[in-house]
């Protein structure tokens, strides 16, 4: 399905038509999980928020208003709701779960211990850094979009994903082996 | 470190594949409530800005008859006003129930002396108001309703038509008499008059000293005019009201002002920790008199739930909610040393001692108690399902995991010809493991360690597949039964409560029992699990930590698993001339008809092997003067009279036990006479009066007189005994805990 087709099942779920929503949901479930796993690293956790989310998203497709991309827009409403998740259950996302699997699929047993570790340093940082890190870099969003998305200045964005590069670099930068 | 790099990591995609059933569930969720949300735009009613809008349901049709909007009004207003008539009414009526107590009569005076105490200003808001006043033109009238009032408000005249919409500013007197407010305090939360009536009798005890300051009768009335009148009667009807009013009663300002528009803070629940946990009601069981009710009935209950779920809220910090209990669950946790019986053929015999009542002098109590026939564990054989609810809910550590130990626990007792089948439901409905014999432990474990809990609840017929593993197996000569654990969904396929219990009872028929494990809280259903389990045949068990399942599962594992008689009821016949009045403690919930005692057709409780089971009787002698009530004037000369020794009666009462064994449909009898000598003070009997003194105390002690938790830990203490488990010593450490948060 391309970006025209999206925007146009977008236009009649919002008109009401609920065989387009089933349709959007359908297409959008894989996205939406993503987003909700490299947020709370765990599957359980993943599916429980990507749920929810779907389910706000019933309530609120009327409040895209076509600004962003939808993408953008979604991860924001994703994102919402898995700190709200989180929040009710007086948790923290922990991640381990998802440091298991990066083990796992990559073939290259030091790329994978590096890029595990890489993603336990990620989920240790100040959340609002790790927001805007997982936004940016893991999402590719713009910086305008992401600071559209938290409701930020756009030089704050900048900012947090400067300070988050450089938490990152003092731990791993200095280590000849993973260097570049 | 190289952005790039970095880059190259966050982005990659490291995503676990995707649960298609995780997905179709919330498409499905999704799209029903995208649906939801479409109708309600369609059909959308005024929901107003103020609270007094919502509670009308006012819709926005434009040529809304004016005729209409006023009887609805009429109606709406009128009915509120009633309601808290009603309930200053019903609050006075209560406060009379204590005309022994003068400092009320005293403070009621006080009340029906202040005329206009309280005035009742409210200001709807403006702007919801404008959605349909604008019709009405008297939008600045003020509409005074004066009531000189009494101690008795005239309730029907605020209902009067003159009530109207237009009325923005409202000033309604009443006084609202304090010991209405105070007679529903948190502790009397169970709606039965008992209950209420007895927290009055406390209240006197605690005495005026606390109300006082808080706020004198005089300043109540004003105090409350500053909240609006619908919040007010919501607040009557929540349980929390003392709280709730709490919140209003700031300084008594200026009355006439127009008052600030305090919205309340969210009114919290009485149990901060009942969250969704489910407990039946009852009252204790009052004393009755021999004459007029010489016989006494109950059904046998060997279950435990009870006891670890207050063990569970005391550990937690909290004390039980007062439903929760059931003493004799409580009495029946511990094992005592009960005569044992010879064989199988007579399952158990009864022992019965009577001892002086530790918190009333002159009432005595007499223990009946049971122990069935322990049956050597090796000779019998088990077909076992278990039946799992593997809900999201289930995944917290108390739960699932705690299950899956227990289950470890349970297969090394079980003998390697025995099997198992797992069965789960809610979440992935599915046969996890099929009938497999315990020698296959290996298989056995790997299934388990594979179990998660998971998503949501979906409705397929899990007990069903469960019930047909068991008779896929079934053997006539094993004891088949189908262990269901859940944390309180009980969405197993049948969605009917009746229609399952008479699917268990249609089961249990041709001979695969039920037993129910309970676990965590939060969500925890108490009366269904006791339903079902006792429809199954089977136990109900509250596993709260690894020590209660290894005493559930291993040290009870033949009592919870062998039944060795079914269907036992107990029944006592009192003699008029040696007992004046008696009360049997707890078994509220097994309460029988007398005349089902010999009727075969009706259910009752089963007993385990090894299983021991309590009842206590306190009962008041003849001719002493302890009696509740008074003696009859025109009563028999037996029941007046002091009894003379020279003619004192030999027995104080006769018990007798029907019982049924496994396989049998006709009932046996056991009976045994109760001597006036018969005066046994062991170890057992001194501990299970502790742990029943525990029991009322925690249910309010409307019978235990001044007994405290001191006594009770005096008395535990006392018959503690050798206590091989530690069981009677971590009660001790409960009553204490009981103690602490009681203060």
């Amino acid at each position: 399905m391309n970006e025209q087709e999206h925007q146009q099942l977008i236009k009649k779920a919002q008109s009401g038509n609920a065989s387009a929503f089933e349709a959007l949901v359908n297409d959008y479930y894989e996205v939406m999980f993503k987003m909700a796993y490299k947020y709370c690293g765990n599957q359980r956790d993943a599916e429980d928020i990507t749920q929810e989310a779907c389910i706000k998203l019933a309530r609120n497709i009327d409040k895209f208003k076509g600004q962003s991309k939808f993408t953008s827009w979604l991860y924001v409403l994703v994102i919402n709701t898995a700190k709200d998740w989180f929040r009710s259950q007086n948790r923290h996302p922990e991640g381990t779960e998802m440091v298991e699997t990066i083990a796992q699929s990559t073939e290259d047993a030091d790329e994978k211990l590096y890029a595990a570790q890489v993603w336990e340093e990620v989920h240790k940082l100040p959340e609002d850094q790790k927001e805007s890190v997982l936004m940016v870099i893991g999402q590719g969003l713009s910086h305008a979009e992401a600071a559209q998305a938290s409701g930020v200045k756009e030089s704050t964005i900048s900012w947090r994903i400067h300070e988050a590069r450089k938490t990152l670099s003092a731990l791993f930068g200095k280590e000849e082996r993973y260097g570049s | 470190m190289d952005h790039d790099k970095l880059d190259k990591i966050l982005s990659a995609d490291h995503t676990p594949s995707i649960d298609d059933n995780a997905r179709k569930r919330s498409v499905n969720l999704a799209v029903s409530e995208f649906k939801m949300a479409q109708n309600e735009k369609t059909s959308k009613t005024f929901q107003g800005n103020s609270f007094l809008s919502r509670l009308m349901g006012r819709t926005t049709q434009k040529g809304e008859n004016k005729m209409e909007t006023k009887q609805r009004n009429k109606l709406m207003y009128g009915g509120m006003a009633t309601a808290f008539a009603v309930i200053v009414v019903g609050g006075l009526s209560l406060s009379q129930l204590d005309q022994t107590v003068s400092r009320f009569d005293q403070q009621k005076q006080e009340i029906s002396a202040i005329p206009a105490g309280a005035n009742v200003s409210r200001e709807v808001d403006s702007q919801a108001a404008a959605a349909y006043i604008t019709a009405v033109e008297e939008t600045n009238e003020q509409d005074t309703i004066q009531q000189e009032s009494s101690a008795i408000p005239v309730p029907t005249e605020t209902a009067d038509a003159r009530t109207k919409v237009s009325e923005i500013h409202k000033e309604l007197e009443q006084p609202v008499p304090r010991p209405q407010v105070k007679a529903q305090s948190p502790k009397s939360a169970p709606t039965k008059n008992i209950t209420l009536y007895n927290s009055q009798q406390k209240l006197r005890d605690t005495g005026q000293a606390k109300i006082a300051p808080v706020a004198p009768s005089t300043r109540i009335a004003p105090s409350i005019a500053q909240a609006p009148q619908g919040l007010q009667l919501e607040s009557f009807a929540a349980p929390t009201q003392n709280r709730a009013l709490s919140q209003w009663h700031r300084p008594a300002q200026d009355e006439l002002s127009i008052a600030p528009y305090p919205y309340p803070e969210p009114i919290s629940p009485t149990y901060h920790d009942q969250g969704r946990d489910k407990f039946e009601g009852f009252v204790p069981n009052p004393f009755k008199q021999v004459t007029t009710e010489p016989v006494s009935t109950f059904s046998s209950d060997v279950d435990t739930a009870s006891y670890s779920f207050i063990r569970k809220r005391l550990n937690n910090g909290q004390l039980p909610d007062p439903k929760a209990i059931r003493v004799e669950e409580m009495v029946n946790y511990f094992t005592y040393n009960y005569a044992l019986p010879k064989s199988e053929a007579e399952p158990f015999k009864p022992n019965v001692s009577v001892i002086d009542s530790p918190w009333a002098e002159g009432r005595k109590l007499m223990h009946i108690g049971v122990k069935g026939y322990d049956v050597p564990t090796q000779s019998l054989r088990s077909n076992l399902v278990f039946l799992l609810d593997i809900s999201g809910s289930m995944r917290q550590p108390d739960k699932l995991p705690l299950l899956k130990s227990s289950m470890k626990l349970l297969l090394d007792t079980l003998h390697r010809d025995d099997t198992i089948s797992i069965v789960t439901y809610a979440g992935r409905t599915g046969v996890a493991l099929e009938p497999t014999k315990v020698s296959d432990k290996h298989k056995i474990l790997s299934t388990m360690d594979n179990l998660r809990a998971g998503g949501g609840t979906a409705g397929s017929a899990g007990i069903e597949l469960a019930y047909n593993q068991a008779e896929q197996n079934f053997n006539k000569n094993a004891v088949n039964r189908v262990i269901l654990a859940t944390d309180g969904d009980f969405n197993v396929g049948i969605t009917d409560r009746e229609e399952l219990k008479r699917y268990i009872e249609r089961k249990r028929d041709k001979g695969i029992f039920l037993s129910v494990l309970g676990f965590g809280q939060g969500n925890y259903n108490d009366h269904l699990m006791q339903t079902l389990a006792q429809n199954g045949n089977g136990v109900a068990a509250y596993i709260d930590t690894l020590s209660e399942a290894r005493k559930v599962l291993v040290d009870e594992a033949s009592s919870s698993l062998f039944p060795i008689a079914k269907d036992v009821k107990f029944q006592v016949e009192f003699n008029p001339n040696a007992v004046a009045e008696y009360r049997l403690i707890g078994y509220e919930t097994r309460a029988l008809k007398r005349e089902d005692f010999n009727n075969d057709k009706i259910d009752a409780g089963d007993i385990g092997a090894g299983h021991t089971v309590t009842a206590i009787y306190e009962f008041v002698p003849v001719g002493s003067n302890a009696r509740t009530s008074d003696a009859l004037r025109y009563g028999s000369k037996a029941q007046n009279a002091i009894v003379k020794p020279e003619i004192a009666p030999e027995e104080y009462a006769f018990v007798k036990v029907r019982y049924k064994l496994p396989l049998e449909s006709k009932s046996k009898l056991i009976t045994h006479p109760v001597a006036v000598k018969t005066v046994q003070m062991n170890e057992d009997s001194t501990f299970a009066t502790a742990v029943a003194a525990f029991g009322q105390l925690l249910k309010g002690g409307d019978y235990t007189g001044d007994f405290s938790y001191d006594d009770v830990i005096a008395l535990a203490q006392k018959g503690k005994g050798a206590d091989s488990y530690g069981y009677r010593a971590e009660f001790i450490n409960l009553v204490r805990m009981a103690k602490t948060l009681s203060r």
